[in-house]
């Protein structure tokens, strides 16, 4: 098996460093080392669930507290060894993550700034509970009678050589996530949970995961520290002072690499000394607000991320903006397996009875009796405000139809959710796109193939990502950010997205909206190709020439039901759709 | 189980220091609501104005002759804050990092100049009690809850009745329609932050007068003061006064009934609860 | 009064308008029709200034007003009502109301102007301190007209007015409308229901993928392919 580089390296640092103590440095160089090691920990295995998933806690301090707590409390009472107490120090920090967890992830609204309100109320509550239990008793624990294992030469280097463990550990997981399907489920989490979880990412699952591996690991950080210190109290435990501090380096440094962290903590572990050492420690905490100040303004995504982006811009020329090539001439390469089509259409793939859906008392669909066939190409056409998104909505489970039913596959979906939806063969692409913005084209495919294609690992579904980029001509953009595409170029990505789970029955919302008469031409030869492939395609849209061109029936709706059906040219020029559209004034 | 005026003077107490909670926190979730800034510095406001307070009442001014000289100068602070943030179009989480690190930078500065010792304003309204029935009526809590009442009721009726206050509840929720109809959303909100910012100082002073002041002391109330504000709810004048009051009292009940230091577990419960069953509400 | 030259404007990279003209006498009561996506919203919203365009030039009442700040627009005489009303849905009609006169302008003449107001649309008498995100579809559109017209413009600009409102709604609506154009005040119409738009107005223009191809009075242009194009393929 093919071991990747970047393990071995780490694991190669930390080998070296291990014997740093054996050069007879004075214990306050072992004692510096072990904070900045002891502060990659933290802010490493912070970064594992809020900087990966954004999920920004400020209550690192809480699980910190959680494992310094526990060790101090096994060894002064129950006179356990030190080293045994780090593995109940993790388990005790996880198992209080993912109870707050799992209460708090099932709640839809918490996102964002109110997640990290909650998570620093839950600090001072743990706090406060510990500062009045016999856990502290509001006089601290006094480790001072605990013998610190001989680990190394002296006591500070039995320490340092402690969180160089727990820091190889910790960058080794947090690498090793981030090339993960785990990982890459995470960071569409951060983008785009909705998206993510409809395109079959476990959001739930995954960040408790994250969460319960954050918290082990700053337990572990937490029950070293106890000894360390040798005599801990709450009140400076359960502050915002952790939170803010791995918040700041792990921005500082980079929130999206599993590097980011560990580069930010050592930049400021090296400034704070700086500032000590000069006899400016108020100074220094000026400093460190500044820094954090600038970051945001300047530099959002951190050192390591503009680093690399200046190195990227000097190893590859710059690409010049070449023209796209017309997707058309390219011969696609068609991802296996493929069907022939072209049979008359005949099986029904999904079937609509009766389908009704109100808004507060406005009908938006009221009765709609639908049948699509495999290997059609079937148009939804209508006014504003005739029911062809809401019936799209319906069918792909964004809403709950308020009547009637719907087989597809002869399989009933009625009240399934938009995910099992997804997963049951039909996918949409959404009016205005939606892409995962700080993936890059390939990897929005990727993510498509991993979670809605059910593939394991993440080099295979780059691999297969790629050939849907082919087959909608988007290769040369792999490397870009969506940001960079032009409306064209996103809404084809949405459809490589849409096409990455195989689906049979692909849903389409105006997706030739705002596209140039040229772009238009060229999405719908890809929409062809499309159905060639094997899918069904139930397509809303106005723009007329491609409705022309493409479908092979078209069905009408007004004012929340079907007006007529039938080939798109005949039922066009039938008295009651120019009635719908014009109005009688064409009559009269 | 506590005597009855024990109990009672408990609540009165919970009452002022309530009103503090609703006065600092007005500013607070003005700013959120409002504007969707999540301004902590708020609280760096409050305490610089504090220890400006204490300083020029060293000096021999009456404390509360220092308002007209604090609050145009936090008003100008709050307004070029704003001003910087709005030009780098910082998001609302991101404003509440960014907020942070000025929190950090004025605690700093404070210690820096007054160092970390525990400072008291001496002024002659510390001494000054009231007596009414078996109660006492502390003069400067008494202060703080009268300008408490006045600012909070004042901004109330203004964003009510007044076309000042209407614009900036239609710029909140709709800016480009407001501005369709003539209303200049960044000259209000610069308007609307020197007014926090003012009000902020405002809360300062008061705990000035009623409280030691220390540098770490400023953390001490985020946690309540965010309480009030998303039970009194964002961009509401009289509900984080309403809230404070509440969580006030049952602070102090509890302290009563208990011991001290399991007072903030009230407000910080009570902040999770909201947090969970409210998210929505919230922002 | 309004003349629009070769206006050009685009979302990010996609292109919307492509150098549409159009012009609009004093008094006139003029619809811009088009198929969806065809760039009404986006021509409306320009001229309202809650977008800036990339080229082209817009004048009003003889001023360059192409690149005025988006508050000043209503200074000038302009005054909006938005697709799908955007009422300030946590304020109560009156309020609502009154945000329309918030210029000093308007604002000294309120009371005469919210009494001809309710006199246009004498239902919303009742509703004054209702909150305006409990009205129904029809009645809010009336509250949405009566805002702007709280500005006192001299130019009105509609924006799809019928979307989603019953054929009997639109139609008191539209009588509203040509009501408001015979006290002298300018509107300017964009709405995909091509049959009441044309019914009021005196001049139209069809508007499709983001440019203007065709122009004259509904009688004219509906004898012309060019709608029947636009809209059904055929």
């Amino acid at each position: 098996m093919k071991i990747a580089r970047t393990p071995l390296a780490i694991l190669a640092a930390g080998a070296a460093l291990a014997f740093l103590p054996l050069l007879g440095l004075p214990a306050f160089y072992d004692s510096l080392l072990y904070l900045a090691l002891h502060w990659i920990v933290l802010a490493t295995s912070w970064n594992i669930l809020s900087g990966y998933s954004g999920y920004f806690s400020f209550g690192h301090g809480a699980f910190f507290g959680a494992g310094i707590y526990t060790s101090a409390n096994l060894m002064a009472r129950y006179d356990w060894p030190f080293l045994w107490t780090l593995p109940a120090a993790a388990a005790v920090a996880a198992l209080l993550g993912v109870a707050l967890g799992a209460v708090v992830f099932r709640v839809k609204g918490v996102r964002g700034e109110v997640f990290a309100l909650l998570t620093l109320a839950i600090t001072f509550v743990i706090g406060t509970v510990v500062t009045n239990t016999p856990l502290d008793g509001g006089n601290g624990v006094s480790l001072a009678g605990v013998a610190v294992p001989k680990l190394g030469p002296t006591p500070s280097a039995t320490f340092y050589l402690l969180a160089l463990a727990a820091a190889v550990a910790t960058l080794l997981i947090a690498w090793g996530i981030q090339a993960s399907k785990f990982g890459a489920g995470l960071f569409a989490i951060h983008d785009d949970e909705d998206a993510a979880e409809v395109m079959g990412v476990p959001t739930y699952r995954y960040k408790l995961v994250a969460l319960a591996i954050s918290c082990a690991l700053a337990g572990v950080a937490g029950g070293i520290h106890a000894l360390f210190l040798s005599y801990v109290t709450a009140g400076d435990v359960f502050t915002i002072a952790v939170p803010l501090t791995v918040v700041l380096m792990s921005v500082l440094g980079g929130t999206r690499h599993w590097a980011g962290p560990a580069v930010g903590a050592v930049a400021i572990t090296a400034l704070l000394y700086s500032f000590t050492a000069a006899d400016h420690a108020v100074a220094g905490k000026a400093a460190i607000g500044a820094i954090l100040i600038a970051a945001i303004l300047f530099m959002p995504e951190g050192i390591l991320a503009r680093v690399a982006r200046l190195w990227r811009g000097k190893a590859a020329p710059a690409v010049a903006a070449a023209p796209a090539p017309p997707p058309a001439a390219a011969a696609p390469a068609r991802p296996a397996p493929c069907r022939v089509a072209g049979q008359p259409h005949d099986e029904v793939l999904l079937r609509v009875r009766g389908l009704a859906k109100s808004f507060k008392g406005v009908h938006a669909l009221a009765g709609v009796d639908l049948e699509v066939r495999r290997g059609e190409i079937l148009g939804l056409l209508g006014p504003n405000g005739s029911g062809k998104s809401t019936f799209i909505n319906v069918v792909s489970g964004h809403f709950a139809p308020t009547r009637g039913a719907i087989w597809f596959e002869g399989r009933s979906l009625n009240g399934l959710p938009a995910h099992r939806v997804a997963g049951s063969g039909i996918a949409r692409t959404y009016q205005i796109p939606r892409p995962f913005a700080h993936l890059n084209v390939l990897q929005n495919v990727a993510i498509a193939t991993l979670f809605g294609g059910a593939v394991r690992d993440p080099a295979a579904a780059r691999r297969q990502a790629m050939q849907w980029l082919e087959f909608t001509g988007l290769e040369d953009k792999r490397d870009a950010h969506p940001d960079d595409l032009n409306l064209h170029q996103r809404k084809f990505l949405e459809l490589a997205r849409a096409l990455a789970s195989r689906p049979r029955l692909v849903l389409l919302d105006e997706v030739l909206c705002g596209l140039t008469p040229s772009e238009i031409d060229d999405a719908v030869a890809l929409i062809r190709r499309i159905r060639d492939q094997g899918a069904s395609i139930v397509f809303v849209e106005h723009v007329m020439r491609a409705v022309m061109a493409l479908t092979d029936r078209i069905v009408v709706f007004n004012h929340g039901e079907m007006l007529a059906e039938g080939a798109a040219h005949d039922v066009m020029q039938r008295p009651e759709v120019m009635t719908a559209y014009l109005g009688r004034a064409l009559h009269a | 189980m506590p005597s009855l005026s024990l109990l009672s003077q408990s609540i009165l107490s919970g009452v002022f220091v309530g009103a503090l909670y609703g006065l600092m926190g007005l500013g607070l979730g003005l700013s959120w609501g409002l504007l969707r800034l999540i301004n902590l510095a708020h609280f760096a406001f409050a305490f610089l104005a504090a220890y400006l307070c204490f300083q020029l009442a060293a000096m021999g001014m009456d404390p509360l002759l220092t308002l007209p000289i604090l609050v145009p100068l936090f008003f100008v602070l709050g307004a070029a804050l704003h001003w910087v943030m709005a030009r780098f179009a910082i998001s609302p989480f991101n404003s509440l990092l960014l907020t942070f690190g000025l929190t950090g930078i004025a605690e700093s500065l404070i210690q820096s100049i007054w160092t970390a010792d525990f400072r008291k304003l001496e002024s002659r309204y510390a001494q000054l009690k009231f007596k009414v029935g078996e109660l006492y009526v502390p003069v400067p809590e008494l202060i703080t809850l009268v300008l408490a009442c006045a600012l909070c009721f004042a901004l109330w009726a203004v964003l009510r009745y007044t076309d000042l206050g209407r614009a900036m509840r239609a710029a909140a929720q709709d800016a480009p329609v407001a501005a369709a109809f003539g209303v200049n959303e960044k000259a209000l909100g610069l308007l609307l932050a020197g007014t926090c910012a003012g009000l902020a100082s405002v809360a300062g002073v008061c705990v000035a007068l009623s409280f030691t002041l220390a540098p770490s002391q400023m953390y001490a109330w985020i946690g309540v003061v965010f309480a009030a504000v998303m039970l009194g709810g964002l961009g509401s004048a009289l509900g984080p006064l309403v809230a404070g009051v509440l969580i006030g009292v049952s602070e102090a009940v509890t302290m009563a009934v208990t011991a001290p230091s399991w007072a903030p577990i009230v407000s910080f419960t009570l902040l999770i609860l909201i947090l969970l069953l409210r998210p929505g509400k919230s922002t | 009064m309004l003349e629009v030259h070769a206006l050009e404007v685009a979302y990010g990279a996609a292109r919307a308008l492509w150098g549409v003209s159009l012009s609009v006498h004093a008094g006139e009561l003029l619809c811009v029709v088009g198929p969806n996506g065809a760039g009404k919203t986006t021509l409306i919203n320009t001229l309202a200034g809650m977008l800036r365009a990339r080229g082209g030039r817009i004048d009003f009442e003889g001023r360059d007003i192409t690149r005025l700040a988006p508050h000043r627009f209503c200074e000038a005489g302009i005054a909006l009502v938005p697709e799908g009303r955007r009422l300030f849905t946590g304020m109560s009609v009156l309020e609502n109301l009154e945000l329309g006169s918030y210029l000093p302008g308007p604002k000294a003449r309120r009371r005469e102007t919210l009494a001809q107001v309710l006199e246009l649309f004498p239902a919303l008498r009742q509703k004054l301190a209702s909150p305006a995100g409990e009205l129904s579809g029809g009645q809010q559109q009336m509250v949405a007209i009566a805002r702007a017209l709280m500005a006192r413009p001299r130019l009105l600009l509609l924006d799809e007015p019928s979307l989603g409102l019953s054929p009997l709604i639109v139609h008191d609506l539209f009588a509203a409308i040509r009501r408001i154009n015979a006290s002298g005040v300018s509107v300017l119409l964009v709405e995909q229901n091509v049959a009441m738009a044309m019914e009021v107005s005196q001049r139209a223009y069809v508007l499709e993928e983001g440019r203007m191809v065709a122009e004259g009075t509904p009688q004219a242009l509906l004898a012309q392919p060019e709608i029947a194009r636009a809209y059904l393929g055929v």
